[in-house]
C-alpha cells in the first residue's frame, strides 16, 4: 500500500483485524527500510531480533526503548537530507530525544496529522487561538516538543492569535477582540494541557467569557495537573462551567512519533488512527496484554522513514478499554494513558544511585 | 548541632554531648568478653525476631555474628599478636556506611567494636525497615550489655550536614567511609586529626570465571545448585553490590564456552523465577535501554534474552572494557581460552572474582600473576557477598587496631 492509499483509509473506521494486517505489512516494510539505511538500527536488530524474518503481527515488530533516542542519534537518511531536528522537552540537564526529519517524513507527518484533525475540526481552517507565546517558535531549526506541537497545529487554523506573552501572561484585550470577531462561529484553541489550565482557565474562570463555539485540542500530559487533583473529567467540567467550552479533545503523542497522535473521542478515550496503533505490554514480563489490563505502552506507526521510530516501547502506562466497540463510532482500540512508570532506585554499594549513574 | 540518636536511645541529641560521652568512654581490649557477648546476644535476638526473619540479609548477618563464628574470629585475631607485639584499638572510629546496603553499617560497627574501638555510626535520614529493625535490636542488646559498651557506642542520623561531618572527622582516630567514589570524595573535604587514619571503600567491579567443561560436566542437580549460588551472588543487591558479578568469563574452547552458557544461564533464569526475584518495571526498562546503548557502543557479538529475569551480552573483546553497568540482571559474557587471558583487562577497581571449576593451584598462580593489577578476593561462586575481615585488599582487623611493640 502506498502512503497515499494508507491515508485514504477511514481514520477511525478500520476494524482491528484488518488494521493489524495492514499495519503488519507497513511495519515490516519499515523495518527492512531502516535496517538497510540506518547502520546502528541494523546492528540493534542483529542482536534484538536475529534473523530477518518478517513479523506476523504488529506486536511482533521489534521495538526500541524510547530512551535510546536520547543517547544516540538515529537517522535513516544522510545528514544533508535532514530538514529538521526535533527535540523532546526536558528539564535542564536532562538528555533530550533528537528526531531527524527529512522532507518526506515531515510531509507524511503533516498529512497524517491533518487527516486526524479533520475528524474533529471539519474540512475548513478555523480562526485559531494558540495558548502559548510566539517566542516558543523562535528557533525553527531546533524546535522544542512544544514548538513542534504548536507549529504542527497552526496548519489547521487561520488568523492565529498567540494568547500569551513571553512571560506567559494572558493578553486579555487581544483575546476579547478575537472573541468579538470570531466568537460566534466555530474556532480552534490549541495548547498544552497544563498551560491551558494555568494560563487560560485560571485567569478567566471568573470573567464569564463565552468560548462556547470553541474546539479545544490539548496535549502534554496530566502529571502537573494530577498534583492538583485535576484529571480529564475535572478539566472538562471546569472549562465548561467557566466559559461554556464543551468540545475538548485531549491527545497523546510524542516527539518520537509526531503525526500519528491518539486523539480523544466523544467517549473520553484515546483512539489510534488507521496508520498507527498502541500495544499494551505487561510492565514486567512485557507480554502482550488484552483489553482491561494495564501495562506499558508500545506505539507503532507507519509514518517514520527518516529515523527508525516506527516501533517504540515507551515508559508510559496505559490500558485498552475496548476494541471495535459498537458503542462509539470508532473502530480499533479505545485506550487511556494512566501515567508513567514509577521511577525505581536499585540499591547497591555505591551511594551514587545506580540508575543513571555512570560507572 | 543536633543529630537524631538511634542507638543507644532514640530521640534528638546534641552532637557535642554524644562526642563527649563516646569520646571519653574507655576502650575495652580487642575481643573482650563484653564485646563478644554483645555481638552474640545481637545475633540471637536477630535470629528470633519475627520482623527480622522476613529479611534474608538479616538472617545472613545473624549467622555471621553467631557465637561460634565470633570464637573463630577471636582466634584469628589472637594470631596477629605475639609476645612482643600487641594490638590495641585505634580509639574512636567514625563509620559512614553506604546509604543503600541496609546491613552494612552493622558489619562495619561490630568489626570496630570487636577490635575494642568506640564507635559513632552515621546513618542517613532515609532508612528502610531493615535498618529500623537493626537499630531497635541493637538498642535492646546494648541495654543489656556492659556499661562500657553502652557509653562507647552511638548510632546517629543526620542529613550530610557539613559541620557535623567535619566535627566527627576531626574527633575520630579512624574514619571508615563506604558508599563508593562519590562519598569518599565528599569526605576527603573534611580533615582528620593529624594521627587519624582512613579506611575507604570506593566503587568496585566484580565478575565470575567459570570453566566451561566443568559446567558441562555437571548433572542437573549440581547445575541447579551452582545456578542458585550464582543467583545469590548476583541478585541479592540487584547486581549492584560491589561484589556482585556483572561479567561471566567462560574459559575453554569457543564451542565449549557457548554450550556452557547455553546450559548455565537458563538454569540461572529458572532460579530467578523460582525465587520470585522482583525487578521493578522501570529497572527492566533501564536495563533494556542500557542493552541497546551497549549494542551500539561496545563490541557486542551476541545476546541472550531470557526475559525479565536475565539478559546477556557477549563481548568480542575485553579491551577498553567499560565497567559502567545498569544492574538488575544483565551479564556481560566473554569467551577466553585460558584464565590468564583476562590479565590485560584487570584494573584496580576489580574486587571479587568468583570462580567455578578451577584447581586451587591454578587460581593461586593466576592471583600471583595478576599481582598488583587488581582483584582483592578470589572466592568460589556463592560466596561473593560473604563479608570477611579481608575486604577490598585490606585486613580490617589490622586496619582497625594499632601495633604496640613491647620488648622486655
Amino acid at each position: 500500500m502506498t502512503f497515499e492509499q494508507l491515508l485514504e483509509l477511514p481514520v477511525y473506521g478500520v476494524p482491528q483485524a484488518d488494521k493489524d494486517r495492514i499495519l503488519t505489512a507497513e511495519l515490516n516494510e519499515l523495518t527492512a527500510h531502516h535496517r538497510a539505511h540506518c547502520e546502528p538500527y541494523a546492528r540493534l536488530l542483529a542482536q534484538l531480533a536475529p534473523g530477518d524474518a518478517d513479523a506476523n503481527a504488529p506486536w511482533e515488530t521489534p521495538y526500541l526503548p524510547v530512551g535510546l533516542f536520547k543517547s544516540h542519534a538515529l537517522a535513516s537518511v544522510p545528514p544533508e537530507d535532514v530538514q529538521l531536528v526535533m527535540t523532546s522537552s526536558g528539564t535542564t540537564g536532562q538528555q533530550v530525544s533528537r528526531i531527524f526529519l527529512d522532507k518526506e517524513t515531515a510531509r507524511r507527518q503533516t498529512l497524517a496529522l491533518s487527516r486526524i484533525m479533520q475528524q474533529v475540526l471539519g474540512p475548513d481552517r478555523l480562526p485559531m487561538l494558540v495558548i502559548d507565546a510566539r517566542e516558543t517558535l523562535a528557533d525553527r531549526r531546533n524546535l522544542s516538543a512544544r514548538g513542534v506541537g504548536v507549529l504542527g497545529m497552526m496548519n489547521f487554523g487561520r488568523q492565529h492569535l498567540f494568547a500569551l506573552d513571553a512571560q506567559m501572561a494572558l493578553k486579555l484585550d487581544e483575546l476579547k477582540a478575537f472573541l468579538a470577531q470570531h466568537g460566534d462561529k466555530p474556532f480552534l484553541l490549541f495548547g498544552f494541557t497544563f498551560m491551558v489550565w494555568k494560563y487560560l482557565y485560571e485567569p478567566i474562570r471568573e470573567m464569564g467569557l463565552d468560548l462556547s463555539q470553541g474546539v479545544l485540542i490539548h496535549s502534554g500530559g496530566w502529571k502537573k495537573l494530577q498534583e492538583q487533583a485535576v484529571g480529564n473529567a475535572e478539566f472538562k467540567a471546569a472549562l465548561r462551567q467557566a466559559c461554556g467550552l464543551r468540545r475538548v479533545h485531549n491527545f497523546y503523542g510524542m516527539v518520537e512519533q509526531v503525526g500519528s497522535v491518539f486523539l480523544e473521542g466523544d467517549d473520553g478515550h484515546l483512539h489510534p488512527p488507521s496508520f498507527s496503533d498502541v500495544i499494551i505490554r505487561h510492565p514486567e514480563t512485557w507480554e502482550v496484554l488484552g483489553p482491561g489490563e494495564k501495562g506499558l505502552i508500545q506505539v507503532v506507526s507507519a509514518l517514520p522513514r527518516s529515523y527508525p521510530g516506527h516501533s517504540i516501547l515507551t515508559e508510559d502506562l496505559g490500558v485498552v478499554h475496548a476494541v471495535d466497540s459498537p458503542e462509539v463510532e470508532r473502530m480499533g482500540k479505545a485506550f487511556e494513558v494512566i501515567g508513567r512508570l514509577p521511577r525505581a532506585e536499585l540499591r547497591g554499594c555505591s551511594d551514587t544511585h545506580a540508575f543513571g549513574s555512570a560507572r | 548541632m543536633k543529630v537524631e540518636s538511634l542507638v543507644p536511645r532514640s530521640g534528638e541529641a546534641d552532637l557535642s554531648a554524644v562526642l563527649k560521652q563516646v569520646g571519653r568512654a574507655s576502650s575495652p581490649p580487642p575481643f573482650s568478653e563484653a564485646a563478644v557477648d554483645f555481638c552474640a546476644a545481637f545475633a540471637t535476638r536477630l535470629g528470633r525476631d519475627p520482623q527480622a526473619r522476613r529479611y534474608p540479609e538479616l538472617t545472613a548477618l545473624a549467622f555471621w555474628i553467631r557465637r561460634a563464628e565470633l570464637e573463630r574470629l577471636r582466634r584469628e585475631f589472637a594470631a596477629l599478636e605475639n609476645d612482643s607485639l600487641l594490638r590495641a584499638p585505634r580509639g574512636l572510629v567514625f563509620h559512614v556506611p553506604p546509604g543503600n546496603v541496609d546491613t552494612m553499617f552493622v558489619y562495619s560497627w561490630l568489626l570496630g567494636l570487636l577490635c575494642g574501638n568506640r564507635n559513632i555510626i552515621r546513618l542517613s535520614r532515609n532508612r528502610d525497615e531493615p535498618v529500623e529493625i537493626l537499630c531497635r535490636i541493637a538498642g535492646e542488646a546494648l541495654a543489656e550489655a556492659d556499661p562500657l559498651l553502652q557509653a562507647g557506642n552511638a548510632v546517629v542520623s543526620y542529613a550530610h550536614e557539613a559541620e557535623i561531618n567535619a566535627a566527627l572527622s576531626a574527633a575520630c582516630d579512624t574514619r571508615v567511609v563506604w558508599g563508593g567514589d562519590s562519598t569518599v570524595a565528599l569526605f576527603r573535604h573534611f580533615p582528620l586529626a593529624p594521627h587519624g587514619t582512613e579506611i575507604v571503600f570506593p566503587d568496585r567491579f566484580s565478575f565470575a570465571a567459570l570453566r566451561a567443561e566443568a559446567v558441562l560436566a555437571l548433572d542437573e542437580a549440581a547445575l541447579a545448585q551452582l545456578a542458585e549460588q550464582f543467583y545469590n551472588d548476583a541478585y541479592w543487591f540487584h547486581q549492584l553490590g560491589c561484589s556482585s558479578p556483572r561479567l561471566a568469563v567462560w574459559v575453554g574452547t569457543a564451542d565449549a564456552c557457548r554450550a556452557a552458557g547455553d546450559r548455565f544461564f537458563p538454569a540461572v533464569a529458572e532460579t530467578v523465577r523460582r525465587k520470585h526475584y522482583e525487578l521493578p518495571a522501570a529497572a527492566r526498562m533501564r536495563r533494556f535501554t542500557f542493552e541497546c546503548e551497549s549494542i551500539l557502543d561496545r563490541p557486542v557479538a551476541g545476546r541472550r534474552d531470557l526475559g525479565r529475569e536475565l539478559a546477556c551480552l557477549r563481548l568480542e573483546t575485553l579491551e577498553d572494557f567499560s565497567r559502567e553497568h545498569c544492574g538488575g540482571g544483565l551479564f556481560w559474557e566473554y569467551f577466553a581460552e585460558h584464565l590468564g587471558e583476562i590479565e590485560t583487562m584487570l584494573d584496580r577497581r576489580d574486587q571479587t572474582l568468583t570462580h567455578f571449576g578451577f584447581p586451587a593451584d591454578e587460581l593461586r598462580a593466576a592471583a600471583r600473576a595478576w599481582n598488583g593489577r587488581g582483584l582483592d578476593r578470589i572466592v568460589p561462586v556463592g560466596r561473593a557477598l560473604q563479608f570477611d575481615r579481608y575486604w577490598d585488599g585490606m585486613d580490617l582487623f589490622a586496619a582497625l587496631t594499632r601495633c604496640v611493640a613491647v620488648q622486655s
